[in-house]
């Protein structure tokens, strides 16, 4: 906690300068609203209730984008570590596909899929595809030879070999992947929602710029970056769990 | 020079030839051996000579490129389930607890058994590391984690123990203290060792025979006529101190490339 003191000074400072520059600044409201309105637009959005569908909403693109894009990227991460001869073959497509600016598919996406929810999902699966594919494939790629040369020596076979020693030593580089991606799933969620979303915080923020509602995008940025810091930890937690078990000491 | 050909072996090499190329330079060169059963024989030689790939060659991690190698009279075709190793490195599991280390070679094929568990338990408190044993590879030391993988390799009774230079990297002392638990743990169930080693001391103390290699051949072939067990005053005796100096004066023979194979 007390190591925490001076970063919250800090935040304080720089609120209570914020608010003096826009009382004293006479800034106009609508180019910068001050802290208090802004937390007053959150409070009266939480309180009303209005708030609620929204976070759930790009709370959810953001869990199933995640969810299947790390287990896609983590699968084909194996395959083609395991797979070398499929790695030549596949890897400039996959690369390919990546540097596609995958926001620019946006407008596609909701041809091929309509309104809603679902090409929000598959913009974040996307974008979070890359880091876990792209460690996997690293991360087993850098097991030990001398251990893999112990698995042959004990008779173990390919699946055993890979369960129980390069993904299990992959597992930190695999986990810093998955941080990579939490924080690209939030970009993915809001952006893909600037689109073609109606409900969700993107969304909001584009139905408050139409009415020029500055105090409340600065709300949502908070409910967003809140959001975010919560998933991020929750991906560290789960990180320390994992690799408590499966790491040095 | 020949004594070994009077028992019958146990591991026969038999003309074995490996190239990492077909057309590249032989690293390990049409060398005959034979180790009988039960016996510690050492490879000694320079980095570079080829005793790792021939140790290698009689785990089965590498097939000959010309040759045979047997075990217990079968012909070698892949790595051996009879036989253990132990690497450079300890090699060991991170995330594994020591017991669980010493286990791996067990649960890779099947679930542990209590009797496997009393066995590693056993096997870890003969290397002296009873009070270890829950212990992660991070939080022993060096030669701690040496003895948890000599004691892997031992785990399954297997019939040869193959070890590369295994305790290189360990202070002398440690070094020492190593090689009476290994030749304790040999000597309890017969176990047959072939030891890669450039240490002279090291391979006389533990070898019935010691075999020099330079550019993968066996330049020479010593048996150290030491009694059994070995002690540790044995290293100050002549005839321990005359074997050494054989060596190293057909190490450095072997150098200048000025002698003959004699094997």
């Amino acid at each position: 906690m007390i190591a925490r003191l001076p970063s919250l000074l800090l935040l304080v400072a720089l609120l209570v300068g914020w608010e003096a520059w826009c009382r004293l600044g006479g800034l106009s409201a609508l180019i910068l609203p001050a802290p208090t309105s802004v937390l007053g637009t959150l409070w009266s959005e939480i309180a009303t209730g209005r708030l609620w569908p929204h976070l759930a909403m790009t709370a959810t693109e953001m869990l199933l984008g995640l969810g299947i894009g790390a287990v896609v990227g983590l699968g084909v991460g194996v395959l083609l570590a395991e797979f070398p001869a499929l790695s030549r073959l596949l890897r400039p497509y996959v690369l390919a596909s990546q540097l596609v600016p995958k926001l620019a598919l946006g407008p596609l996406f909701i041809i091929w899929f309509g309104f809603g929810m679902t090409p929000t999902v598959v913009i974040t699966a996307l974008i979070c595809f890359f880091p876990l594919m792209e460690n996997t494939l690293t991360g087993i790629g850098e097991v030990d030879p001398s251990r893999r040369e112990l698995f042959r020596m004990l008779g173990a076979g390919r699946l055993q070999t890979l369960l129980r020693l390069k993904l299990p030593a992959a597992l930190p580089v695999i986990m810093a992947g998955l941080r990579v991606a939490v924080v690209l799933a939030l970009v993915g969620a809001v952006v893909g929602e600037f689109i073609g979303g109606r409900i969700g915080l993107g969304a909001s923020i584009i139905a408050a710029q139409s009415v020029m509602d500055s105090s409340l995008i600065f709300a949502l940025f908070i409910v967003i970056t809140a959001l975010g810091m919560l998933l991020y930890e929750a991906v560290r937690l789960l990180e320390r769990r994992v690799l408590h078990r499966f790491s040095k000491g | 020079m020949s004594t070994e050909q009077s028992k019958p072996g146990f591991v026969t090499i038999e003309r074995a030839s490996y190239r990492y190329e077909a057309t590249g330079p032989a690293v390990v060169d049409a060398i005959d051996w034979t180790i009988p059963r039960g016996e510690v024989h050492c490879l000694l030689g320079r980095s570079g000579c080829g005793k790792t790939t021939l140790l290698k060659l009689a785990a089965g991690l590498l097939m000959p490129t010309a040759g045979m190698i047997r075990i217990g009279g079968e012909a070698l075709a892949g790595p051996s389930p009879r036989a253990g190793f132990v690497f450079q490195a300890p090699t060991l599991l991170d995330w594994l607890s020591a017991l669980d280390n010493v286990l791996l070679p067990i649960s890779l094929k099947r679930r542990p058994t209590i009797a496997d568990k009393d066995a590693a338990l056993d096997l870890l408190e003969r290397v002296g590391l009873a009070d270890f044993v829950m212990r992660r590879p991070a939080e022993l030391s060096g030669g701690q984690q040496s003895r948890v993988a000599v004691a892997r390799a031992l785990v399954g009774n297997p019939d040869l123990l193959l070890l590369d230079e295994p305790f290189a990297a360990l202070d002398a002392l440690t070094r020492k203290e190593l090689q009476d638990d290994l030749l304790r743990l040999c000597a309890l169930n017969g176990t047959t060792a072939l030891f890669v080693t450039h240490d002279i001391g090291e391979a006389v103390y533990l070898a019935d025979t010691v075999a020099m290699m330079a550019a993968g051949r066996v330049t020479q072939v010593r048996r150290i006529e030491l009694t059994r067990p070995r002690h540790r005053d044995m290293r100050y005796a002549p005839s321990f101190i005359t074997a050494c100096r054989a060596l190293r004066d057909a190490m450095d023979g072997a150098a200048t490339a000025s002698r003959r194979p004699a094997a």
